[in-house]
């Protein structure tokens, strides 16, 4: 509370200048002789003042007289004056200032004094006095109002802090702090009182300031006692939304046991008045099994029941943490219990019907051919040129372009409507066939039923790449929803272990996509025996991964160390496969277990330190940036940024440079080896790319880290922009990921620009990233100057095949689901990390480290690692069935509105709209009338209303 | 690698063209499916120029309330401050700049070759798309140019100074010119002498003025916590001679703001146009260099009561009445700029000017009473050697109207008297007649007792 002080200084700041005049005036007064008269007057002071300076050194007189009996009246007449005293905001109330010369011996006087009750109310007044004094005794204002505590009889009600106004209790909280913070550091106990007192006397000011709206200082000062959770018990149902907004705000920014304990009581807050929904997204946030489950067990309202399994669809929270614990419930199916509409609810089943439905109500139901996306007569080519030199690539990219734009509707042009025979898929060549088949996933997104049939044809076909096709799009359609059928496992469940590579890597990725976030052990016990060092690292590697979206953020312990367990072995027996591009999946696996659990993987990291491969320290980094993902940790943003300290590329060069020429002098040895030197020195270059590309997930760690967290990711783009400027190769081509990553479907001005710039770049890798960076960016938000930058870019790209076949993926991602399916990971007002969106996304962005491998290579398809973020950014307003119900909403820019005033505006420049209606990243809506109470705290996804019973029409008024 | 786009005009124009052609054979073809699309507006000469570029700047906080989210925040934010510092400090050390000087070396003086020696100046007539304008030179016809990419489009306006390449007549800078000369003579450099000890009496009307110009800068929070917003600025309006430049002189000299001052008067300018143009200009400085006290001397003289009136001349005073209006509370907020205005004559102004909202705080300066009037002959005796018989007070309590200004006349006058005498001190003798010499010329003008 350093504030609150400055402030009480700078008021008496402006004082001194009054009492400069005073001083100022000897120099003259020796000239002139009308000082004489005006020498009492001293101050000037008109007749009211004057008279008041007298009463007050009158009663300061009879203070220091013998007689007892008039102290009583004295010290009462003295504290109503100070009371009633009104001032200025600039200057200091005059009893106060009148008073102050009296103050020393005021001081002195009241050590003379006996203990009793006048003492009391004496040192209660000095206490007051003292506000204006701080800078000669610090904090004299909390010492005497100890002291007057101390000596109240202990049955009297200690007086309360507040009478003295405003101001005081401020700077009382100040000092209280201050005195904490020093108690803490020596120990020392210069003011009477214990650490107790001060609580007790904290929380009374705490209580006087929730009640004035200054909720924040109240907050402060808890804060700053470490008694913070005792706000519970001081606020009512007047404050408590404020105090909780407060809070929530400052979780972001506060040190780690802190933040805890601070959404720890928000939440005890929110169960005390009744805030189901908020103290669920509360829980989610902590990620706090047990709170879930009681949270959504304590409403007995069957409809906010099925808003708050809406909520932990939303945040795709396992069935299974909902079940309550007991012996013998192992094989009775928890889902049985629950009513099936509510199972319904929080297994997302509806999810296609009504985003089916929506697309229909904002007019977008319809497929988008490709030329729709490109708009390519816009495109900036040169004649002569223009014939597409690599159509293999071109229909590649249209697979994906066609995929992402139709996303979800289930009635595109070139996979589900295409007549028998004349599927897009034949105009593919071997693993684009893979894609191609897949891509039809994507196309019925979370329908699975219709989307199953569809699939289920390729899934005979005799070319092998169709086949694995087939099982991705199974896996990918089933992403986010949950059947009963369990389709997906038992259609999966026996390629897992065919012979085919492809088959087998589509069926295990398949499986990790479709049970994304589920935590279900049994498809640990299909998954986990492909971890084993025995396997090929590609399979190894996605399974690791596959198990990763499974278990993501579950510090699952089976897990971790068969994958530890992997790495030791083939580090140990110098396994040549560790060096293999596979690996970097492998232990992205790993890193994804710990998502978002900040300390929980020291064990890990240090385990990993044994390791004796480069690989090792890309698993710390990938281990330590997963755990603290979210949180805007400013220290493990410093440890990311020295891992990009060093230059290793260059200074391995430099190294070879000096090899080379004492080797030079030894030329005649080295001559017949020349042949095999140049070998070697491209072996070296791998084993360099091996030992910097901790680097490139060190950048993608400071955005993973930074995101969700508004000032940090502002700040961070800063970082990103030194890393540009100083950074190696691998660094610069990560820079544009981790700018995609950070905003993801966030598309802001600078951003674009920044982007735009590093498409440009020299480096093609750089260009290629920030393309498929500002396809991230802009992700389902149509947005038109991004689609104009990209339309310029595939004009600029015409030759580049690689470059071109981005631009027009980016394309894709900018119009996803027609410009209503969004990628950002964060729900909820921005407040909520869904796990597997965060895992799907970096999955995306670690194959894109090295693009040339993955992407442009022959594994395009795990582009579709994004499906697991991809969700769609509506607003549906459900009545008391479940059907969608129109409702008028205002939709508009979202403020922070924390510690304002009154009842502020909650969005700007809102449009009113009717539900169904599509919400950008930044935006909030709210309902346009009060004819409705809506059941969930933020209006997004699925909300359910109920009619206000209070609620009368205007026309119904005016008759 | 054939990446960079070529900056030939010719080559582009016929790529346009051939690109064009394409195009209406693409249309022939299939007529109603490629709708044309009207071309994005192009965001370069639209910005305005505000405070410092986006790439600098630092994330905005909010709530400005004080509190600890505050200090978080801000905490936050020099943390990652010092990360970048650390690092950069780390890169120069292991990589200083010494080695990336080649590099840049060859960029600059690649950048100097396409810039060319000689460099014509031309005026930016109009902007076409991101890399085309239309520009006019000094010697006559406007051309169709391009802008080379290195140009700084964030200071290309219509209107502004361009440097153009002496062949291809393609821009390749910006001459910028900085706010209107007239403005900056207005800026205050040196803060005038006079402080708030200087005023005699006047508590009130220091406290208000503090309350509702100096306080919104320096605590804007505490309006905030209120949840009302601080005044725009308030009116000082008085008798001649009671103190209103001097007590806007104290703020100047008191506050930290940048201070600017002007004349009423100097509001009316000889072309049409310029003197709603120069008040423009007025507020855009003061938010350029915001937190700001604009103070407007003699209002009165621009802020008159309108009428109708057939004189251009009127009209134009009006005009500029009317722009002042707006930038004080018209559809632009203005940030942290507070208006002091100062008139005699309120009564004359226009309602308009003073309603809520524009500049509703009113503080009046009376003449000063007895206890004020001893307070400023005290001020301006207190250099001076009196003699002894000098009695103030006598001074003091006569029932003249004098105002501070007149006090002080008074004092010099003394002074002057003495001064003629050769005498060391001043003398009663000197007040009295002082007083009465200005008291004389005062009413000079106005024919005494003619209505009594």
């Amino acid at each position: 509370m350093s504030k609150p002080q400055e402030f009480t200084i700078k008021v008496k700041a402006d004082d001194p200048k009054k009492e400069e005049k005073p001083d100022d005036k000897p120099n003259f007064e020796g000239s002139s002789k009308l000082l004489k008269d005006s020498k009492e007057e001293g101050e000037e002071l008109s007749e009211e003042d004057q008279q008041l300076k007298e009463q007050l050194e009158m009663l300061v007189e009879r203070l220091k007289e013998k007689n007892t009996s008039l102290y009583r009246s004295a010290l009462e007449s003295l504290r109503t004056l100070i009371r009633t005293s009104t001032s200025s905001m600039t200057s200091v109330p005059k009893p106060l200032k009148f008073l102050r010369p009296h103050y020393p011996d005021l001081q002195a006087l009241y050590e003379t004094w006996d203990p009793s009750d006048d003492k009391s109310l004496f040192a209660d007044i000095l206490s007051v006095l003292a506000m204006t004094y701080s800078d000669t005794q610090p904090r004299g204002t909390l010492r005497y109002r100890l002291l007057s505590d101390a000596l109240k009889p202990s049955d009297a009600t200690l007086t309360d802090p507040g009478s003295w106004g405003h101001e005081y209790v401020r700077h009382l909280a100040a000092e209280l702090g201050e005195e904490y913070n020093i108690r803490e550091e020596d120990e020392l106990e210069a003011l009477p009182g214990t650490i107790d007192d001060l609580r007790a006397l904290g929380k009374k000011c705490a209580s006087f300031l929730t009640q004035h709206n200054a909720e924040h200082d109240a907050v402060d000062l808890l804060e700053e006692l470490e008694i913070v959770n005792e706000i519970a018990q001081i606020v009512d149902e007047n404050t408590y939304s404020r105090v909780c907004l407060y809070m929530l705000r400052c979780v972001n920014l506060l040190p780690p046991p802190d933040d805890i304990s601070f959404l720890k009581t928000v939440h005890a807050i929110y169960v005390q008045y009744h805030k189901f929904p908020e103290a669920l997204a509360v829980s989610i946030r902590l990620n706090d099994q047990e709170l879930i489950r009681e949270d959504f067990n304590a409403p007995g309202n069957p409809l906010m029941k099925r808003q708050l399994a809406f909520l932990l669809a939303r945040a795709q929270i396992p069935l299974e943490w909902l079940q309550t614990p007991s012996e013998d419930n192992e094989d009775v199916d928890f889902t049985d219990e629950l009513p099936e509409d509510l199972v319904e609810c929080l297994s997302n089943s509806r999810l296609s019907t009504h985003f089916r439905d929506f697309g229909k109500e904002v007019g977008v139901a319809d497929a988008k051919s490709l030329e729709d996306v490109y708009k390519s007569h816009l495109e900036n080519t040169r004649p002569g040129t223009t014939a597409n030199i690599d159509s293999a690539r071109g229909n590649l990219a249209g697979t994906f372009v066609n995929a992402f734009v139709n996303a979800g509707f289930g009635n595109d042009k070139l996979m589900v409507e295409a007549e028998e025979g004349s599927s897009w898929i034949y105009k593919n060549k071997d693993h684009g066939m893979l894609s191609a088949a897949a891509s039809l996933g994507l196309s019925l997104l979370w329908d699975t039923d219709i989307g199953l049939s569809h699939v289920d044809k390729y899934t005979y076909s005799s070319e092998e790449n169709i086949k694995a096709g087939a099982l991705l799009a199974t896996g990918i359609l089933n992403c986010g929803v949950r059947t009963e059928a369990d389709a997906a496992l038992a259609l999966l469940g026996e390629y897992v272990e065919n012979k085919s590579v492809p088959l087998k890597t589509s069926a295990i990725i398949g499986l990790g996509l479709a049970y994304a976030g589920s935590h279900r052990p049994d498809l640990a016990d299909v998954l986990l025996p492909l971890v084993d060092s025995s396997n090929t690292l590609e399979v190894a590697g996605l399974a690791a991964l596959a198990l990763g979206f499974i278990f993501v953020g579950s510090e699952n312990g089976d897990i971790s160390s068969t994958i530890l367990q992997t790495l030791m072995e083939k580090a140990e027996a110098e396994d040549k496969s560790l060096d293999e591009k596979w690996s970097r999946f492998l232990v992205l696996g790993l890193a994804l277990l710990y998502l978002g659990l900040q300390d929980a993987s020291d064990a890990t990291i240090e385990t990993l330190k044994a390791i004796e491969h480069p690989i090792s320290k890309v698993a710390q980094v990938l281990v330590e940036a997963c755990s603290f993902a979210g949180t805007g940790n400013v220290l493990r943003i410093q440890t990311m940024l020295h891992y990009c300290d060093d230059h290793i590329e260059t200074a391995a060069k430099e190294a070879k440079d000096e090899e080379k020429k004492e080797g030079d002098s030894e030329a005649p040895k080295e001559e017949n080896k020349e042949e095999g030197g140049k070998k070697e020195e491209e072996k070296e270059k791998e084993n360099e790319k091996q030992d910097a590309m901790f680097q490139a997930f060190a950048v993608l760690g400071i955005a993973l880290i930074a995101m969700g967290e508004d000032i940090g990711a502002e700040m961070s783009l800063r970082q990103f922009n030194h890393l540009m400027h100083y950074g190696d190769p691998i660094i610069r081509k990560s820079v544009p990921l981790a700018i995609g990553l950070i905003s993801a479907s966030n598309p802001q001005l600078p951003i674009l620009d920044t982007l735009s710039r590093y498409s440009h770049d020299n480096d093609l890798a750089v260009a290629l990233n920030a393309i498929f960076a500002m396809g991230l960016v802009g992700a389902g938000t149509n947005n038109a100057r991004l689609a104009q930058m990209l339309r310029q870019l595939a004009g600029y790209y015409q030759k580049e095949a690689d470059c071109l076949f981005m631009v027009r993926i980016a394309q894709g991602l900018v119009h996803m689901g027609k410009g209503t399916i969004g990628l950002n990971p964060f729900f909820s007002d921005r407040s909520i990390m869904s796990r597997p969106a965060v895992a799907g996304l970096l999955a995306t962005l670690t194959a894109f480290t090295d693009a040339k491998g993955f992407v442009l290579d022959k594994s395009h398809w795990m582009l579709y690692f994004l499906t697991p973020s991809m969700y769609p950014r509506f607003l549906i307003t459900l009545d008391e069935e479940l059907n969608s119900f129109p409702v008028t909403v205002r939709v508009g820019q979202a403020i922070d509105v924390v510690g304002q005033a009154g009842k502020p505006r909650t969005i700007s420049g809102f449009q009113t709209h009717q539900t169904p209606v599509r919400l950008g990243i930044t935006e909030r809506a709210e309902l346009a009338t009060e004819e409705w109470i809506p059941f969930a705290h933020v209006l997004e996804g699925f909300v359910l209303l109920q009619k206000n019973p209070g609620w009368e029409s205007e026309e119904k008024m005016e008759v | 690698m054939g990446q960079t786009p070529s900056n030939v005009n010719d080559a582009n124009q016929q790529g346009n063209q051939g690109n064009q052609e394409n195009k209406d054979k693409a249309k022939d073809q299939q007529p109603a499916k490629k709708k044309w699309e009207p071309p994005l507006p192009t965001r370069i000469g639209k910005k305005k120029r505000k405070g410092p570029s986006s790439a600098s700047k630092l994330p905005a906080i909010y709530p400005t309330t004080r509190c600890r989210l505050k200090l978080l925040k801000q905490e936050r934010i020099k943390d990652y401050l010092l990360l970048e510092e650390e690092f950069i400090v780390n890169q120069e050390r292991l990589r200083p700049e010494a080695t990336r000087e080649d590099r840049n070396e060859e960029d600059r003086s690649k950048v100097d070759d396409l810039r060319g020696s000689p460099m014509a100046v031309g005026t930016m007539e109009e902007i076409i798309d991101d890399d085309h304008a239309i520009i006019s030179t000094a010697s006559g016809p406007e051309h169709y140019v391009s802008i080379m990419s290195f140009v700084d489009k964030d200071l290309l306006e219509p209107g502004c100074q361009v440097l153009l390449h002496h062949k291809t007549q393609s821009i390749v800078g910006v001459l910028q010119d900085d706010a209107d000369p007239l403005v900056n003579v207005m800026k205050l450099e040196k803060a005038p002498t006079e402080s708030y000890a200087d005023i005699g009496g006047l508590e009130t009307q220091i406290q208000e003025i503090k309350e509702s110009v100096e306080l919104p800068l320096t605590h804007p929070e505490l309006y905030e916590e209120m949840g009302i917003k601080p005044p725009k600025g308030v009116i000082l309006y008085g008798v001649p001679g009671t103190g209103k430049t001097l007590l806007a002189k104290a703020v100047a000299n008191q506050t930290s703001a940048t201070f600017l001052r002007i004349v009423g008067s100097e509001l009316i300018q000889k072309y049409l146009g310029d003197g709603p143009k120069l008040v423009r200009e007025l507020f855009r400085v003061a938010e350029e260099h915001a937190p700001s006290i604009v103070f407007i001397d003699e209002i009165d003289a621009v802020g008159t009561k309108r009428y109708d009136s057939t004189s251009g001349g009127e009209r134009e005073i009006q005009r500029t009445m009317l722009e002042l209006l707006n930038q004080l509370d018209g559809f632009d907020t203005r940030g942290d700029v507070k208006v002091i205005m100062a008139t005699n004559r309120i009564d004359s102004l226009d309602p308009a000017l003073i309603r809520p909202g524009r500049i509703d705080r009113k503080i009046e300066f009376p003449l000063p009473d007895v206890k004020t009037k001893r307070h400023i002959f005290r001020l301006h005796t207190s250099r001076m050697s009196l003699s002894e018989d000098v009695d103030l007070e006598e001074f003091i309590l006569t029932k003249d109207d004098l105002s501070g200004a007149d006090i002080k006349a008074v004092c010099t006058e003394a002074g002057l008297l003495a001064l003629r005498e050769r005498r060391m001190r001043v003398t009663k003798a000197d007040f009295t007649s002082a007083r009465e010499k200005v008291l004389y010329s005062k009413k000079e003008g106005t024919p005494e007792g003619l209505y009594l």
